[in-house]
């Protein structure tokens, strides 16, 4: 998968195998009833592991250029924008029309990659 | 008053498709950008609608766009939508009683619908209520319009996304929606902490080889949320005192 489009059949496993990590969770108490329980310190972690997941993908994905530090870039200008608009309001469409405007702005308008 | 289980479940699917309702406007943006993002990554309008039925999560599909996108490791792929879903396991022990004696079938059904709107939404009256009618049209009927509204909305996603330049940098829409899912997180002080720790140890690791830096991430940032949790309890033992 070397050139930007055109995925193999491989692409459908992937889907599959996500989609098995996808409906086991949820399906996992709702099928089994309450047969087996949960022991409640794992329980606890689990609550944790989104939000490490999340901010594992977002945080490099806006502070890395080309696989290199250089957090001054107009995707940390445009995740500013799109933070300050979600917390300012309330309008689901906002956030993403601040961050695509800025990042937009900077990097069409201004010409900074 | 009509007591038929066909009856039941229509009450209850009515009931519960008004409670939900205004809740699901909600979905629209989210369907739209997970369209917009599939396309952005380079799959085809089949690819993008094939990944849309089988995986159905919106977080667990923006999740893991990038790490297809970039050839990453299948198993790292299946492991990080893993993570992202953890919460669902949580949500299915809470809810399960309200399926009591439905059989197998019905059950898979909704396990595979479960989803945060109609969980919130439903899980208090699936447990109060006697027939089993009526707990079954009161969960599955908004957990069936989720799943159309998800569909609709993404296929608009996916063929807006296809007139739109590629210099448009549509692929930021999707780390523009993962903020948005961590936002809410972040407002209790141990989880902000387990993203905070998860993320610089994203960066900080960022040369390890087949991204195994996010795996180790997701470990740091849960042993980080939980040495916060019990830095918090025991801050507040300190007040007390």
């Amino acid at each position: 998968m070397s050139q930007e489009t055109g995925y193999d059949a491989s692409l459908w496993l992937i889907f599959i195998l996500v989609g098995l990590a996808t409906t086991l969770p949820r399906a996992s108490f709702i099928v089994l009833g309450s047969r087996i329980l949960l022991p409640s310190v794992l329980q606890r972690a689990l609550r944790y592991a989104p939000a490490a997941a999340l901010a594992g993908i977002v945080v490099p994905d806006i502070l890395l250029v080309n696989g290199d530090l250089s957090p001054f870039n107009p995707k940390l200008a445009a995740a500013i924008a799109t933070v300050a608009a979600a917390m300012l309001s309330r309008n689901p469409w906002l956030p993403f029309i601040a961050g695509m405007g800025t990042l937009l702005t900077l990097r069409m308008g201004l010409g900074w990659q | 008053m009509d007591t038929s289980p066909s009856a039941q479940f229509r009450a209850g699917g009515r009931e519960g498709f008004f409670a939900f309702l205004p809740l699901s406007v909600g979905l629209i943006p989210w369907a739209m950008v997970t369209g917009m993002a599939m396309v952005s990554v380079g799959f085809s309008p089949l690819q993008a609608m094939g990944m849309n039925i089988i995986v159905f999560a919106g977080t667990a599909q923006l999740g893991t766009l990038p790490l297809i996108a970039s050839g990453a490791p299948l198993w790292l792929i299946v492991a990080t939508a893993l993570a992202l879903n953890l919460r669902f396991v949580i949500f299915s022990a809470a809810i399960a009683q309200g399926f009591r004696g439905m059989g197998s079938g019905v059950r898979w059904l909704s396990g595979h619908l479960l989803t945060d709107g109609v969980f919130a939404t439903c899980v208090a009256k699936m447990m109060e209520t006697e027939d089993r009618h009526w707990r079954l049209g009161y969960y599955l009927v908004p957990s069936i319009w989720t799943w159309l509204l998800w569909q609709c909305f993404a296929l608009i996603g996916v063929l807006a996304a296809g007139s739109i330049p590629k210099n448009w940098s549509l692929e930021f829409m999707a780390t523009i929606a993962l903020m948005l899912l961590l936002l809410p997180m972040a407002k209790m002080r141990p989880m902000l902490v387990a993203a905070a720790a998860g993320g610089a140890a994203a960066v900080m690791l960022k040369g390890m080889p087949l991204k195994l830096g996010l795996i180790a991430a997701i470990f740091i940032g849960i042993g980080a949320g939980f040495a916060a949790e019990h830095w918090q309890a025991r801050g507040k033992e300190g007040d007390k005192a």
